[in-house]
């Protein structure tokens, strides 16, 4: 049994969106409750947030983008960059929280208190550019986790795995030129879907060439093709690459019950993508890992897909 | 959407051994610019362009030109010997869209498709690109095009298409493309009518500016100096 750490904080309920956005405050109380009816918390590690160094998000995000979006915040703005991002006066704060509740997940593995964790964060990140938010993202959390990993416990070589149904393009770009970094994402065409970027063809750039990969699902398609797909193209890229610790930008929006894609995976599958992944972190970082919540929105589904999440991680 | 909707699936190959003024013959006969070359069959190795056969030929201002030599140079240099190995494929499942950008990025005028087992499917090139556009837009029916500057602002396509449909004007495609001022964007309606004086009064009197299209577009492309 594994020693899995669970970042649970209340005051991510309190980045507001609105009646009619889908990524809503219910999600993390979902997920919560999936986790504590299936009395998986005694087992676990909890971990509160608390506020961040302003210098890891400043290494990813640029100072003029992040004072914006705390202006913007404190005018009271009902949004910021688009429309997709809608926000209250409280997202700025707890945005803040949610990379910080991060970093000291991150600190507790490295220090051995936990192998592993579950991070479950809003707002989600993975979408969010240097200098531009989007797709409900605001902070790159896993992009800042990973640098921080790397300037502060010199982790040589970080593996981000993705399986969000959206491509994670502010992650792929933010690490594009980079080789320490691997950016795999299984995610639904960019042709059918938001947001339109992750092609097949993209595979990193100058230095980085070679340390990005897409797998791409049609819609309509699901466990079959996500099964061959990781085998194909993960797992390989894996065993090549040889991560010292693997984050999972973990997103349950493929489900076949979520509105938010075509794509039409099972419940179990989620299951086997999660031992997946715990077979390339044991295989290769020692089981080092740490989950971070991106989206899903099917909150009938939440309960169910964070409590199999949070098993396998305990069960290793 | 997908490639093997749009891609030219009657492909004309070449073997490796062939001689390359067989190959410059075969592109001049079947009017295309690019030979894939297979082998086994249907297995793609490589791809030979008219570029490449260019490269290969003599230059005509040479002083001392040796024709009798340089024929047989010539009679001797194979397909293989000028083609591009391995060169870059696309599934038939790839969209139009990973098409034009992957055209874009490696700036190459065609792709031949293949199988998961490299088996040659057919060919996509920037013609046929074109040609599925063509059918996107509907320009390859008669119509006007027209350009209308709009404020970025949810709500205003609708106008637009409500003034179109209020006419009783059949719509063949509309495209949104950026323009060159911050906060508006350009639309261009496709109307499948010749009769578009009153929609464009109606749109002018609703407050929006038309413009000529081709002024738009020629204003994207590169200024000389």
């Amino acid at each position: 049994m594994k020693k899995t750490g669970f970042l649970h904080d209340d005051r991510y309920a309190l980045h507001v969106t609105g009646s009619y956005h889908p990524e809503v405050s219910d999600r993390i109380r979902a997920v919560y409750h999936g986790i504590e009816e299936a009395g998986l918390l005694p087992r676990l590690t909890m971990i509160k947030a608390c506020l961040p160094e302003m210098k890891w998000i400043e290494a990813i995000h640029e100072k003029d983008y992040i004072e914006r979006f705390s202006n913007a915040c404190s005018a009271g703005k009902p949004q910021f960059c688009c429309a997709d991002n809608q926000m209250c006066c409280e997202t700025y704060d707890i945005a803040l929280l949610a990379v910080g509740g991060i970093l000291e997940t991150a600190r507790m593995l490295m220090e051995g208190h936990i192998d592993n964790a579950f991070c479950a964060v809003r707002p989600p990140g993975h979408h969010a550019e240097r200098d531009k938010a989007m797709g409900f993202c605001y902070f790159n959390n896993v992009a800042i986790a990973a640098h921080y990993l790397q300037a502060a416990w010199n982790i040589k070589r970080v593996a981000i795995i993705d399986f969000d149904v959206h491509h994670g393009n502010g992650t792929q770009h933010i690490f594009e030129q980079d080789p320490s970094v691997f950016y795999y994402s299984i995610h639904q065409h960019p042709s059918f879907s938001y947001p339109g970027t992750g092609r097949d063809f993209d595979q990193g750039m100058a230095e980085g060439f070679g340390f990005t990969k897409n797998s791409l699902v049609l819609p309509g398609q699901g466990d079959d093709e996500y099964r061959a797909l990781m085998t194909r193209d993960l797992i390989p890229a894996m065993d090549r690459f040889k991560p010292e610790i693997v984050l999972v930008s973990t997103g349950f929006d493929a489900h076949e019950d979520d509105d938010m894609s075509d794509v039409k995976l099972t419940t179990e599958c989620f299951s086997w993508i999660m031992h997946t992944i715990m077979g390339l972190a044991e295989r290769h970082a020692a089981g080092r890992l740490i989950s971070i919540l991106e989206g899903g929105y099917a909150l009938h589904r939440l309960p169910e897909l964070a409590q199999h999440h949070v098993e396998i991680l305990l069960n290793g | 959407m997908f490639v093997s909707r749009s891609m030219t699936k009657k492909v004309v190959a070449i073997d490796k051994d062939a001689n390359i003024l067989e190959a410059r013959e075969k592109m001049q006969e079947e009017n295309i610019r690019h030979l894939p070359v297979v082998e086994d069959g249907n297995r793609l190795i490589g791809i030979v362009s008219d570029r490449d056969i260019r490269s290969a030929l003599p230059h005509r201002s040479f002083e001392h030109f040796d024709y009798k030599k340089e024929r047989e140079r010539l009679l001797s240099l194979k397909v293989k010997d000028i083609m591009t190995v391995d060169p870059i494929t696309v599934s038939p499942f790839y969209t139009i869209q990973d098409a034009l950008l992957l055209i874009q990025q490696k700036r190459v005028g065609a792709f031949p498709v293949v199988d998961e087992k490299g088996r040659l499917k057919g060919i996509i090139s920037v013609r046929d690109l074109l040609r599925a556009f063509i059918n996107v837009l509907g320009i390859g029916e008669p119509g006007t095009l027209l350009c209308i500057l709009v404020e970025e602002k949810v709500g205003q396509l609708k106008r637009v298409v409500d003034a179109i449909s209020e006419e009783g004007i059949s719509l063949g495609s509309i495209l949104v493309a950026r323009y060159w001022d911050q906060n508006k964007r350009a639309v261009f309606p496709y109307l499948l009518s010749q009769n578009v004086a009153p929609i464009k009064r109606k749109l002018q009197n609703l407050g929006f500016t038309l413009l000529d299209p081709m002024e738009w577009y020629l204003e994207q492309l590169p200024q000389g100096d």
